[in-house]
């Protein structure tokens, strides 16, 4: 995530340099072999990624199915995409498309096949493909390998660099070209995997693509996805060698220091590097109370970050300054407004906005609705509840499925504070800006619904969305991070990222920053 | 009748079980006096090496014989109330349909097998789900399972007493069929639906432990059902956040089982 300045020249060179490894003698790869199996947490009702861009999709069919470039340590590594520039007004990107690609079926990877998926699919159907390619007009494809995106406003190349990773996953035309897009079942990509089955309560099974474009690869023969919703049953799978790998935190974190010690395991902490997520206290602006600033930095002291990363995270994570994560080394600014952990501070800042502690102690009551999503969230719900009653203020917490708290933050507003773990998805742009800008219609999810309105603030937003120098833009979003923590919209608290148990015979695992949710090409199991 | 009870082993056990717990929870605010989810402690101290925390504290620091305590008060006022709920109605609906008689007979009891079809626990699941959970909810979720046992007991009562001498002495003096049925005839079919009140609240502490486990007991409130719920992903290092309130569990359901065969035992014995 250093730089994402991706010559021409660079691309080709380092294609030149794939090309010579795969030319080399073929028996050094031919130690293939071995099915890798993986525990999965949840099955998504829909697996294609080019529609549904999530890490819960991705984690299956990105192996299935690939993008046109995928991140790397020091920048992005092509896939279908050997190389793309962007012209001087912003206005088109090229792409240059990788050459003898095929799909599983057979037929050949070409322009029309990124044309289509970029207008019909990623524009058209993606959550986040439809924010970033809003101004996406056209795909012209001038010859079989090259395709060139036309926008209708100026587009950062930067922006759609680190977008490529989680919106481009290419489809194939001729399978998917039909009235219901989102309707078809079957995963056919380029990827090194091939998808063959799906139980459901039971597996997903993959098998080797053996004529994948990166020749010799993949190395594994088949990777398994055994359906364990219980988180419990992760950990206890893993010692009985049932499965040799589980991403995502699936071991609870209390449980990672005794399964470190198990022989044949590891923890790994890398890998999630661009798949932060960000723990925040999201605000209501249109409580009284919660619309006064003092009120809002009051809580901000209130809360004990460190106790927070310490307890509730073990230390699996960092506390936050401010609304991009410290992990996104392009556009993280430490030049922002703190908030130390001071309920004195936080006790004087209410006394001075005029809430004095009733009888009982609390000078307000509100509604605290943590997302039910992770173990994470509904703990710091309860922590939060705690820490605002010693700054007397009653924070009562309303427990909803999932289905029920984003209706009621997202569409009805009904809530004073919400705990979400919105994810920075490594440009401020992608999913970011939009937990604060303003004029967000209801029932978008993920956004700012708490109807909070600074003009300074949009301005920056829309600015950045049309500068086209890298480091003007990324000026801005410093610009931006400031400003969220003056202002408070919303409170960031903690960055966090996944950790993976595996066996130790699994080699070649996290060595990029979003691995778990990569095509797992180069990966081995020894033995 | 009370010393056939205590004549039973079982009965006395049971009883001293239970007056505990209703010791412990009428204490709790007395002991661990404000909110039993404050966190007063540093995180995991196991059971029995601090005496500040006998029973150690959770992955907050939250105290857990505070929470123990305080939540044998959610378990025993969430049974009883519920248990209060679903006989206070299970013994109207079942007088009416027993006295009256014909089609409104035939329509209450068409609506108690509709709710029996349903399997109780389903029932309060959806309940809650629906309403959101709070205390409130979850005793009316939990009474909506349970009032049709008592229903249908008090509609056989009532159908064996209606034919009874003092009932057509009633009617003659012209007295209303609706005070016949509730001042005269309930209060005499009350005893062996009391019977049932133990069985109860020994359904509706586990009922509302099990929705407290699926994350939909009131949030705010410390339930038993919600500590294992939380102990659970701590299983395997730290068995005891969720071995403790198990226990406790198993022995309020267990007291009152107790304490409720012991009656029925002596109630039989006293009629005899």
């Amino acid at each position: 995530m250093s730089q994402f300045t991706f010559g021409r020249r660079q691309v080709l060179g380092l294609w030149a340099a794939l090309m010579a490894s795969a030319a080399m003698p073929g028996i050094a790869w031919a130690a293939q072999g071995g099915r890798l199996l993986v525990a999965s947490d949840s099955e998504p009702r829909s697996l294609n990624p080019a529609i549904v861009a999530s890490n819960g999709v991705f984690f299956i069919a990105s192996k299935v199915i690939e993008p046109l470039a995928e991140a790397a340590y020091d920048g992005l590594r092509p896939l279908l995409a050997t190389g793309w520039e962007g012209s001087e007004d912003g206005l088109s990107v090229t792409f240059h498309l990788r050459e003898g690609v095929s799909f599983h079926d057979g037929k050949p990877l070409t322009s029309a096949d990124v044309a289509f998926s970029a207008m019909k699919v990623w524009r058209a159907l993606q959550n986040i493909g439809r924010e970033v390619l809003a101004n996406l007009q056209d795909v012209e494809t001038p010859d079989p390998l090259t395709a060139v995106f036309r926008f209708s406003k100026p587009m950062p190349l930067q922006l759609i660099e680190n977008a490529l990773p989680v919106i481009s996953a290419v489809l194939p035309r001729h399978v998917y070209e039909v009235e219901d897009i989102a309707g078809v079942t079957a995963l056919v990509g380029t990827g090194p995997f091939t998808f063959a089955e799906h139980r459901p309560g039971e597996y997903y099974l993959l098998k080797r693509n053996p004529s994948y474009w990166d020749a010799g690869k993949p190395l594994l023969d088949e990777i398994i996805y055994r359906v364990l919703p219980d988180r419990a049953a992760a950990a206890s799978s893993l010692e009985a060698g049932e499965v040799q790998l589980a991403c995502f935190s699936a071991v609870p974190l209390t449980d990672l220091a005794r399964i470190a010690k198990v022989p044949g395991l590891e923890v790994v902490t890398k890998g999630y590097e661009a798949l932060t997520y960000q723990l925040v206290v999201e605000i209501n602006h249109r409580n009284e109370h919660l619309a006064k600033l003092p009120v809002r930095q009051a809580i901000a002291h209130a809360i004990d970050k460190e106790f927070v990363t310490r307890t509730i995270f073990q230390g699996y994570a960092t506390a936050a300054t401010g609304p991009v994560p410290a992990t996104a080394t392009q556009f993280y600014s430490p030049d922002v407004e703190t908030y130390a952990f001071d309920p004195e501070a936080a006790n004087r800042l209410l006394d001075e906005a005029g809430y004095a502690r009733g009888a009982d102690g609390t000078r307000f009551t509100l509604r605290l609705l943590p997302a039910p999503y992770f173990t994470e969230t509904v703990q710091f719900g309860d922590y939060l509840r705690q820490a605002l009653a010693a700054v007397g203020i009653d924070a009562r917490i309303v427990a909803n499925d999932s289905a029920a708290h984003q209706k009621a933050v997202y569409t009805d507003h009904d809530f004073d504070l919400a705990v979400a773990p919105p994810v920075f998805r490594g440009d401020p742009a992608i999913s970011t800006t939009i937990l604060v800008r303003s004029g967000i219609s209801a029932g978008v999810g993920f956004s700012n619904q708490g109807g909070f309105v600074d003009e300074g603030l949009d301005q920056i937003i829309d600015e950045a969305l049309v500068t086209l120098d890298p480091a003007a833009r990324v000026a801005l979003y410093n610009q931006f991070q400031r400003r969220v923590t003056e202002e408070l919209p919303l409170i960031n608290v903690a960055d966090w990222t996944f950790t993976s148990v595996a066996a130790t015979s699994l080699t070649n695992i996290a060595n990029n920053p979003r691995w778990a949710v990569s095509g797992w090409a180069d990966t081995e199991l020894d033995g | 009748m009370l010393r056939r009870f205590l004549q039973r082993p079982e009965g006395v056990a049971g009883l001293v079980l239970l007056a505990a717990l209703v010791l412990a929870a009428l204490a709790a605010p007395l002991l661990f006096p404000g909110d039993p989810k404050a966190i007063t402690g540093a995180p995991m101290i196991p059971p029995f090496s601090d005496a500040a925390f006998p029973l150690g504290t959770d992955r907050l620091g939250r105290d857990l014989l505070a929470g123990l305590f305080h939540g044998a008060r959610t378990s025993l006022l969430v049974g009883g109330a519920a248990a209060l709920v679903a006989i206070t109605g299970g013994m109207l609906v079942g007088t009416a349909a027993g006295f009256a008689g014909g089609l409104i007979d035939e329509a209450l009891m068409r609506v108690v097998d509709a709710f029996q079809i349903v399997p109780g626990f389903l029932l309060a699941l959806a309940f809650v789900s629906v309403t959101g959970p709070t205390l409130t909810a979850v005793v009316i979720a939990i009474a909506l399972a349970a009032w049709t046992a008592p229903a249908r007991l008090a509609r056989a009562e009532v159908l064996r007493l209606r034919r009874a001498e003092f009932v057509a002495a009633a009617r003659t003096m012209g007295e209303h069929p609706w005070r016949i049925a509730f001042r005269d005839i309930l209060p005499l079919a009350l005893p062996p639906v009391l019977a049932l009140a133990a069985v109860i609240v020994a359904n509706a502490v586990l009922t509302e432990s099990a929705l407290s486990f699926l994350g939909l007991g009131d949030p705010n409130a410390v339930t038993w059902g919600g500590m294992i719920a939380e102990g659970r992903n701590q299983i395997r290092s730290a068995a005891y956040l969720s071995v403790i309130p198990g226990l406790a569990l198993v022995t309020t359901v267990i007291s009152i089982y107790l304490c409720a065969d012991a009656l029925a035992e002596a109630m039989s014995g006293s009629r005899r």
